[in-house]
């Protein structure tokens, strides 16, 4: 095989651009791909991994200790796997932290070691609680430690009692907040008893609910006031890379795709525009086979080079965003699996080969006489009915011309139209994913839902705030500003709202209710199922919320803030994207914090009402009201557009470069032809628009071919990565493509095409015919 | 047929041409005059720069230096687009290998130089049928090159040639890939279009050619006019 790689080496040099095209969408395919791969195969590696390390909890459950015995807990686990507890709970209010609304509270549970069955903590840091007087806090060791942060030996004053922080422990089951010694517990009076539960089957919420129902069949009704599923907080750790996944699979996949064609493309041609050189390759004793090698081994040198350095492009990217959505875990620098980048760097270049085998067989099965010979016979025209018919139209003669130009070489024009058709149906996939995204975003952030927000700072409970730019107190009661802005001229609809960070019994998760009065239903929120609150005890809550919790419409939680508890009914789910934040209605809040005023008043106004001299009417009631900026997009659903549309200016280049590599395989098998066109007065322009026409059109038909395939790739994409990011997408925005955006569409097509076809048409437009005329 | 110049005034006018490829120099101090209605043959062995000579008149490529003048247009003043319409209408070009579009009938082959013109579809047509007449060849237009033998090959090159009604007909060894009958006929055919008033200047190495269809001979070598000679037809 020694004689093989000089005439490649000389092969690639020979074709210097379409190597460069090749190793250049090879690499942004396996980038997408590897980083797709690595994403769905690590994004939940590092929290499964965290939670097997620390035989994580896949149940944590509270129950009320006054209707239910620490032995009957006991005796009812033995249902589960392995359990630990009963441990004594309390939430402990740390009282203001000096700004306004953010009263702090633990959950702190009594425990007298960190092992045990489940639940093994990590204490990172210092030691166990030993004894009253000391507390350890749940802190991830990948945390920074911000201004402010609690450190070793420092003391905290919670529920009128002095604690030394003499530890810092982590729990990937989010178990506690803190955690004190047993016989500390006492003094807190514990509100509730904790139990954590590991189960032989906990893969899905049915397996989890399952082990609830067995560990809890016989316990008195109403025992159980609160539970966490593991799946609640896995959906948690891996939403935003999942999030990504299905969208880089697909244009991983359409990339790889192209990438197939162009390969196939640039062989077929090398072959067809080489039988000469075959046949003199094969005049000099090289055999079949070698004649072969030649050509895969001129395509395999920039598709490995494409494929290593697309691997390494990948991990990088991959590593990046793994890293960031990980870092709560302790997961800093999680990597690839290494199985992925052996599938890519083994299966790409195999691929790109294979795309090149039936080509290459071609070479390897043509006789040395047929080869020689082909060069300089006449070969028999091709689409001649078609070319027939178009030299009769009244089109000018370089556009008929161009127009009947695919017919000549149907197979590669079926390759090139694919690569079209594929980098239409990503620009289609790309532009209504962005469509989809960005009307779900202004619904979900209530981008521009209310004309005017007013703050009031809230002027009950808790010192007032030592920030000297803090905003004044409002003049008025609660009801009188809602008065005065009711009152107001132009003011259409007014809703009042205060925050309340509360606590979802059993969990230590923050959680942040928003109870609303007024007109709450022209927030702009969208039910999507269930309905608006209309009494007390009922919430609305996010599909986030449902799904990080394993909750449904109808369902019944338990709310907890500052000791005061209160069970509400979920009647409805709304769109919107946070899991921690509930909404509930004026009427609940009275029952934990009846005294709190609100904090938020969001306005509509009459059209045409001038916003500022509302306000200054309203300011003019009480300077306290102080005007805010509404509700902006978030930056994720952004960062997933940016990525969207560096994907598809990436594929459309691909595409484009599928169909530059097919100008230079025509025109340079055209070589004499266009120096005839030119010899006989055809201007360098009618070449270019000749060149470029033949293309255009296989444009126009990749786009009607390419637009129904991306409107397939959206309807099963956007479905994908609303489940990967825990968020429901309603029926009426995967509705995005209307007509005019399907005729600009086409024209994406045509573009593609023509951007592709116009340089090397210029070129061959511009060379000098008298060698290729004469040089026979 | 062709623009009435006058047998006088030199439809073909080369002043002091150079032509350097690289290092190689393929035309130097050419200078020579073509008339209306001459025959003229250029002679001389491989890489004596005829074709380049031939380049040079058809607008195909520029000289380095020196001045080509062909029916009144100064070349070397044209810019690409401008050399295109010069070709178009006063150059029909005549090749070794024909160069006919494979995908395109005989018949259209030859319309599409009228075509570019801006002659419409049919009326290109119909002159190109009354070449294909004259040449007779008229039975053979709706044939594609790969079915015509290479004396009509080249046949249909002419009628492309005299499609525009050129000011001179440039041929390059047009019977070179010809077998000896083919080649007689299309020797008859370029005497014939040179009796009735065509401007002719042939390059080639064929004797017989250049004395059957020349009255005047050029002889190249190296890049340079070796001599000149006048010759008595031998049809």
């Amino acid at each position: 095989m020694s004689a093989v790689w000089p005439v490649s080496r000389a092969a690639v040099r020979r074709r210097r651009v379409q190597t460069v095209v090749i190793g250049v969408v090879v690499l942004l395919s396996t980038t997408m791909i590897v980083v797709a791969l690595g994403l769905l195969a690590a994004s939940s590696g590092p929290f499964d991994q965290a939670y097997a390390r620390q035989s994580g909890a896949h149940l944590v459950a509270s129950y009320d200790p006054s209707k239910v015995s620490d032995s009957q807990l006991t005796t009812s686990a033995s249902a589960a796997k392995a359990y630990a507890g009963p441990f004594a709970m309390a939430t402990l209010d740390l009282g203001s932290n000096g700004k306004f609304g953010e009263p702090q509270s633990l959950v702190t549970v009594g425990r007298a070691d960190p092992g045990g069955p489940v639940d093994r903590l990590n204490v990172w840091k210092g030691r166990w609680a030993a004894k009253t007087g000391e507390i350890v806090l749940n802190r991830n060791p990948t945390a920074s430690d911000g201004f402010g942060a609690p450190t070793l030996g420092s003391t905290m004053n919670a529920a009128g009692q002095t604690l030394t922080i003499v530890g810092f422990a982590y729990s990937v089951s989010q178990s506690a907040d803190a955690w004190v010694a047993p016989a500390q517990m006492t003094s807190f009076k514990p509100t509730a008893t904790q139990m954590l539960y590991r189960f032989a089957q906990a893969a899905t919420n049915e397996q989890v609910s399952a082990g609830q129902a067995a560990v809890t069949s016989g316990l008195p009704s109403g025992a159980l006031v609160g539970t966490q599923s593991y799946l609640g907080l896995r959906a948690l750790a891996t939403g935003e890379p999942n999030t990504f996944v299905p969208f880089l699979m697909v244009f991983g996949w359409l990339g790889l795709a192209v990438a197939v064609l162009i390969v196939a493309n640039v062989v077929s041609g090398a072959v067809v525009s080489g039988f000469k050189h075959i046949g003199v390759l094969k005049a000099l004793g090289f055999t079949p086979t070698q004649v072969m090698a030649v050509y895969l081994t001129m395509i395999s040198i920039p598709a490995i080079i494409g494929c290593a350095g697309g691997t390494v492009l990948g991990n990088v990217l991959a590593e990046s965003l793994l890293t960031r959505a990980f870092e709560n875990y302790g997961a800093d620098g999680v990597t690839v699996p290494i199985w992925v980048d052996v599938a890519v760097v083994l299966g790409v270049p195999l691929l790109v080969a294979l795309s090149a085998l039936l080509p290459s067989l071609r070479a390897r099965s043509l006789s040395a006489a047929e080869a020689i010979s082909a060069g300089s016979a006449p070969r028999a025209g091709r689409g001649l009915r078609v070319q027939r018919w178009l030299s009769g139209t009244r089109l000018p003669r370089s556009v008929s011309l161009g127009l009947g130009l695919p017919f000549a070489r149907p197979a590669r024009t079926a390759l090139t139209l694919a690569a079209v058709v594929l980098g239409v149906t990503s620009v289609t996939l790309a532009v209504g994913l962005g469509k989809s995204l960005m009307t779900y975003q202004t619904a979900a952030s209530r981008v521009d839902a209310v004309d005017v927000s007013l703050f009031a700072r809230p002027t009950d409970g808790g010192p007032a705030p030592n920030d000297p730019q803090a905003p004044p107190a409002p003049k008025l009661s609660d009801a009188a500003d809602e008065a005065l802005i009711r009152s107001t001229a132009g003011a259409v609809s007014v809703t009042a709202s205060a925050n309340l960070p509360m606590r979802l019994a059993g969990t230590s998760t923050d959680l942040q209710v928003s109870f609303y009065r007024g007109d709450f239903e022209q927030l702009g929120y969208r039910i999507l199922h269930g309905r608006w609150f209309d009494g007390p005890g009922q919430v609305v809550v996010s599909e986030r919320f449902l799904r990080q919790r394993g909750l449904a419409v109808g369902d019944t939680i338990t709310l907890q803030s500052e000791g005061k508890s209160v069970r509400a009914q979920i009647v409805g789910k709304a769109m919107y994207n946070s899991g921690d934040e509930v909404l509930s209605n004026w009427q609940t809040l009275a029952l934990v914090a009846p005294s709190l005023r609100a904090s938020l008043y969001e306005i509509n106004v009459k059209p045409g009402t001038d916003l500022d001299a509302f306000v200054q009417a309203v300011q003019k009631g009480d300077p306290g009201l102080i005007r805010t900026e509404g509700q902006d997009a978030g930056t994720f659903v952004a960062i997933v557009l940016a990525t969207v549309v560096l994907l598809t200016l990436m594929l459309g280049t691909v595409a484009a470069l599928g169909v530059f590599n097919t100008v230079i395989l025509n025109t340079r098998e055209r070589r004499r032809d266009l120096g005839m066109l030119k010899s006989i007065g055809m201007t360098p322009s009618q070449v270019t628009i000749m060149v470029v026409t033949s293309m255009a059109a296989l444009g126009a038909v990749g786009g009607v071919l390419g637009i129904p395939l991306g409107i397939v790739a959206h309807r099963l994409v956007v479905p994908a990565m609303a489940n990967g990011a825990q968020v429901e997408i309603p029926a009426f925005m995967l509705h995005v493509y209307p007509w005019s955006l399907l005729a600009l569409l086409i024209l994406a097509g045509i573009l593609i095409a023509a951007a592709g076809a116009y340089f090397p048409a210029r070129s061959a437009a511009h060379t000098t015919i008298a060698k290729v005329l004469h040089n026979e | 047929m062709t623009e009435d110049l006058g047998n006088e005034q030199a439809v073909v006018r080369l002043t002091d041409v150079r032509k350097e490829y690289g290092e190689s120099v393929a035309l130097s101090g050419v200078s020579l005059e073509i008339h209306a209605g001459e025959a003229v043959a250029v002679m001389g062995p491989s890489g004596s720069g005829k074709s380049t000579l031939l380049s040079m008149v058809a607008g195909l490529d520029r000289p380095t230096s020196g001045a080509v003048v062909v029916h009144g247009d100064d070349l070397g003043s044209l810019n690409e687009r401008g050399l295109a319409l010069f070709r178009r209408r006063r150059i029909g070009m005549i090749f070794q290998f024909f160069n006919l579009l494979d995908d395109l009938s005989a018949l259209d082959n030859v319309a599409l130089a009228a075509q570019l013109t801006g002659t419409s579809a049919p009326h290109a047509r119909k002159r190109a049928f009354e070449l294909f007449e004259e040449l007779g060849i008229g039975d053979r237009r709706n044939t594609y090159p790969a079915q015509l033998s290479g004396g009509e090959r080249q046949r249909v090159a002419v009628a492309r040639a005299l499609m525009n009604r050129p000011a001179i007909l440039l041929a390059d060894e047009p019977t070179g890939a010809l077998d000896t009958r083919a080649g007689e006929q299309v020797m008859d055919l370029l005497l014939d279009l040179n009796q009735i008033g065509h401007t002719l200047l042939l390059v080639t190495h064929d004797q017989q050619l250049a004395t059957r269809c020349a009255s005047r001979v050029i002889d190249f070598v190296d890049g340079q006019i070796a001599g000149e000679r006048s010759l008595e037809r031998t049809a």
